[in-house]
């Protein structure tokens, strides 16, 4: 390869922050297509953010996990200063994900009690949060873990020089477009499908599950007092409907209205 | 087995690229296959669904008159996906079109009449394809006001056309007024210091109120971003136009052009309106029985 | 045209058709019943069925259908699924549907996919079995009156089968041995059999002067109390089988050359139907989507309604709303 072809490819980088590094082993994942997509880019940094030291500029940088320490904070701020796209990959990336679960009902000294025994904050930590909340995002990939095919359409449409087409419609266009049975309807189970984005080809409801919401809700559009609704009416408990929908997307506002509430009856 | 399907898109190749402003640039294009090229007709206000293999399809008006068959204008904003692909083409390179579709302006019935060309930003495009067909078929028109309302002098389409027009256009009986929001802009201010009856600071709608226009015996042609109509639609209105005498054209998201794909659907269930087809071509008169059109 | 069919004489019927194509009909999917497909054994066949979630409409326009093959050189190639297909079993309401499809994609720039679809495919119909969600009678879709080749019009040892084009007229011709003529009594049972399936579609709603009605109560209360409870999901217009919208995606592969232009069923009750570039929403909330809906299908394409009150989009709206009560509410009576 020459020079100048290898200058022409996007130069890239994939960071984590504070998650499981679940969305880079997907891509990792990608094993019949790795090789030949890597070969398509010029990966700049491919590691845990805390090491990220190279300053160089990035064409594209994906960002995993969340906000939660000063330290992802100030690595973030660093990546978005240095790339022309910056990408939030997976759902802790997007909205905080399943770390988010207890944001707004619990304060984070009382966590520190439960887990570490002490009040102090001592790892510095905050309420995580998607990495929106403190920079300009892009484009989001969610997931947990992302979606093999779309990761690799996303990235098909940036070598392009497209914006990568992500799902803004929830998981029961998926579920009626393959046929599958509804499970809200057929069965009475508590399927988070009509809130949550698609672009998992209805995985659960297909093999008779109920969606958990694991691609966090639609931004914007979610009607969560509709689900809430949806679920009592089938006789399922507030407080088992609304730990069902913290469970990936604490941070989100309607989300937690139902949250706040809840508390307020005297629940721990 | 060859079958031949009128939606498939038809090759066409980029025989020039102008410039306009930061975010639009006109395209030239001639369809390669020649017998395709033959059957090609189109009439002012219709428009063309372009698209970019593995990108996708946008609906395009065409900007010029039928001269040449097989030959024409487009004139794109990027603003996404598809438009941003077309703008990274470069001359000779190729795209393809399907259409024309949708209903264009009613040329034969506003024969013999005046016309009052009416356009906000982008609006131009599909007016100047009346405006030039007007100008070919020049005696069967009465006097043509042209009436464009722009950013600044940066963001002016077809600049030194128009500009031609500006300062010659009465030798055709055609007067073209500039209206211009950013009224710090210097280009403008002197062309308002050429004109000042001709140009102006302010929308679109200030060249209405200071110019002398009568509804008789003519035709009011509106282009332009959504909010534009309704102002437009009043001053027309109130000087006496007829909701008949007003015609506009419309923009909708558009997948499939031909009536198909729902997306361009408006009004409510006694009259319902597939902007591709039904349009996007529309009086004011149909805004008025359709719910939600304007 | 009218023949009779003995129904011990249906598995034999029903093996002649293989040569016509794929056999699809009927088959018990859920507790709530069938979905049309491709039929293995003979035995699967539940020509006794209320409604599938998914209606016919899927064979012609696909759930989810590649378009064309596409390269960024030579341009589009048309995929064309011209495989034969046989459907048994397809009520009044869905034919009428496939009725009303064919205006929209048969219509001056014929739809090629669809076309050839409509073109391969045999359409046998049955009559229902209405239950408390059917309101075809008051849409005027209870009867098939075109649409199909052949309608099996149930009666109690046998149906009388009204044949309805050349191919149903070339079955009933290879199936001379099986296919009688109805006597005066067979008559006298269809008559009693149609009255006592149009007596249990009780469910009614008036769509005389609905347009105007609907049009002047666009601003009525129901409306945003419906969409506070609304997902905004789409499966009312994924199950509806008069809805036609769709979407096209162009995809790519790895290579950058050559891809896929893919084609799926769309809903305006999702956010983006109407989002142009630059964000500008023509309906951008939910309130101004349900109305749109409900218009859409209150309208009328030539003189027809655009529904034809097979009562899916209320079975299937995990948010229950109900469309012939949000109608009568609307209507105030
Ligand atoms: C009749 C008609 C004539 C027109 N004439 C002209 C013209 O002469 N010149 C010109 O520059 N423009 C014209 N337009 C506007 C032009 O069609 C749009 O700017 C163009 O479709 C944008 O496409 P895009 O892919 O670049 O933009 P994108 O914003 O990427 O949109 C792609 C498609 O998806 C829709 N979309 C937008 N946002 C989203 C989203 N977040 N998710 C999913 N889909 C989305 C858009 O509505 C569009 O259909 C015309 C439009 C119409 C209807
Ligand atoms: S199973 Fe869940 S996702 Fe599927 S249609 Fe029903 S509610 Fe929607
Ligand atoms: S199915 Fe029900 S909840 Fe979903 S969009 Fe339709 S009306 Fe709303
Ligand atoms: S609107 Fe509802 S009842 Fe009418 S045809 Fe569609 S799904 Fe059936
Ligand atoms: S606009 Fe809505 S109701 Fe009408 S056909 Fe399309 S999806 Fe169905
Ligand atoms: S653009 Fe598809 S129906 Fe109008």
């Amino acid at each position: 390869m020459t020079e100048t072809e290898n200058n022409l490819k996007p130069r890239i980088g994939v960071f984590s922050l504070t998650g499981c590094a679940g969305d880079q082993l997907m891509i990792l994942n990608l094993e019949d297509t790795l090789i030949e997509l890597l070969s398509k880019f010029d990966i700049k940094s491919f590691q845990e953010a805390s090491s990220y030291s190279e300053n160089t500029n990035l064409d594209i940088a994906f960002v995993e996990g969340s906000v939660s320490t000063e330290h992802d904070l100030k690595t973030l701020k660093n990546i978005r200063e240095k790339s022309s796209l910056l990408i939030a990959i997976g759902d802790c990336a997007v909205n905080g994900c399943v770390q988010a679960m207890r944001n707004k009902q619990t304060s984070i000294a009382e966590r520190m009690i439960d887990v570490y025994g002490v009040e102090d904050n001592i790892y510095k930590t905050f309420e995580p949060k998607g990495v929106g909340e403190y920079v300009k995002v892009d484009f989001e990939i969610p997931g947990c873990p992302i979606e093999k095919e779309e990761a690799l359409n996303a990235l098909i449409s940036l070598l392009n020089g497209d914006a990568p087409l992500i799902p803004d419609y929830p998981v029961c266009v998926e579920c009626k477009l393959n046929g599958y049975p509804c499970v809200i309807i057929e069965e009475g189970k508590p399927c988070l499908g009509p809130i949550i984005t698609a672009g998992c080809d209805a995985r659960c409801p297909g093999l008779g599950l109920d969606c958990v919401g694991c691609r966090g809700p639609i931004k914007g559009e979610t009607n969560a007092k509709a689900e809430l609704e949806a679920l009592r009416k089938r006789g399922y408990a507030d407080k088992y409907i609304i730990n069902r929908l913290r469970f990936f997307a604490g941070n989100f506002d309607d989300i937690q209205i139902l949250g706040v509430k809840e508390n307020s009856k005297g629940d721990k | 087995m060859t079958v031949k399907n009128s939606l498939t898109p038809l090759e066409a190749q980029i025989t020039r690229i102008e410039e306009m402003t930061s975010i639009e640039k006109l395209f030239y294009l001639k369809l390669i296959d020649l017998n395709t090229v033959k059957e090609f007709h189109y009439t002012p206000g219709q428009f063309l669904e372009v698209s970019i293999p593995g990108v996708g399809e946008a609906p395009i008006s065409i900007c010029d008159v039928q001269r040449e068959h097989g030959r024409l204008q487009l004139c794109i904003r990027k603003v996404g996906r598809v438009t941003n692909a077309i703008h990274r083409l470069k001359k000779g390179d190729r795209l393809w079109i399907r259409g024309p579709y949708g209903n264009g302006f009613p040329m034969n019935l506003m024969e013999n009449h005046d016309l009052l060309l009416i356009a906000g930003g982008l609006g131009i495009a599909p007016l100047r394809s009346v405006l030039q067909y007007a100008l070919l078929h020049r005696n069967s028109y009465g006097s043509i006001t042209v009436m464009y309302g722009v950013k600044c002098y940066s963001m002016m389409l077809f600049r030194e056309e128009f500009l031609k027009l500006f300062r010659e256009g009465d030798k055709l009986n055609v007067k073209f007024l500039l209206a211009y929001e950013d009224s710090d802009d210097f280009q403008c201010y002197q062309l308002s210091c050429e004109r000042s009856d001709r140009c102006m600071s302010g929308l679109v709608t200030k060249l209405i109120e200071s110019t002398a226009i009568t509804p008789d015996n003519t035709y009011a042609v509106v282009c332009g971003p959504p909010i534009m109509y309704k102002f437009v639609v009043k001053e027309l209105t109130q000087r006496g136009f007829t909701p008949a005498q007003i015609y506009m054209t419309m923009e909708r998201r558009m997948k499939c052009g031909v009536g198909k794909c729902g997306h361009c659907i408006t009004g409510s269930s006694n009259s319902i309106k597939y902007v591709c087809k039904d349009g996007p071509v529309f009086t004011y008169w149909d805004a008025l029985k359709t719910r939600g059109l304007m | 045209m009218y023949k009779k069919l003995f129904k011990e004489d249906l598995e034999q019927f029903t093996s002649t058709l293989k040569q016509f194509g794929s056999i699809y009909g009927p088959v018990k999917k859920t507790s709530r019943g069938c979905e049309f497909t491709e039929l293995t054994d003979f035995k699967d066949l539940q020509l006794n069925y209320t409604r599938t979630m998914i209606p016919p409409k899927k064979f012609f326009l696909k759930p989810k259908e590649p378009l064309y093959s596409l390269n960024k050189d030579a341009g589009f190639k048309e995929i064309i699924d011209d495989s034969k297909t046989v459907l048994l079993g397809v009520h009044s309401c869905d034919i009428n549907a496939l009725n009303l499809l064919d205006r929209v994609y048969l219509n001056q720039f014929p739809d090629l996919h669809y076309k050839t679809r409509r073109e391969n495919t045999i359409i046998i119909g049955v009559s229902c079995e209405p239950d408390d969600y059917c309101f075809c009678t008051s849409t005027g879709s209870s009867h098939a009156l075109k649409g199909f080749d052949l309608f099996l019009h149930e009666i109690s040892d046998s149906y009388i089968v009204r044949v309805g084009s050349m191919k149903g007229f070339q079955i009933i011709t290879q199936n001379k041995h099986i296919i009688k003529n109805p006597s005066l009594t067979d008559i006298k049972e269809f008559k009693e059999y149609e009255a006592e399936r149009l007596s249990k579609i009780t469910l009614n709603l008036n769509v005389n002067g609905i347009q105007d009605i609907l049009d002047l109560s666009f601003d009525h209360a129901v409306w945003q109390e419906n969409a506070d409870i609304c997902f905004g999901c789409g499966s009312c217009n994924l199950v509806c089988p008069t809805c036609r919208c769709y979407d096209v995606i162009d995809y790519l592969k790895l290579d950058l050359k050559n891809g896929l232009k893919v084609r799926r069923w769309d809903s305006c009750m999702l956010k983006q139907h109407a989002l142009v570039a630059g964000g500008l929403n023509f309906r951008p909330t939910r309130v101004e989507r349900l109305y749109n809906r409900f218009n859409c299908k209150m309208s009328c394409s030539e003189d027809s309604l655009n529904c034809v009150g097979c009562g899916r989009c209320t079975v299937y709206c995990p948010a229950d709303i109900n469309f012939v009560e949000v109608l009568k509410q609307v209507r105030e009576d």
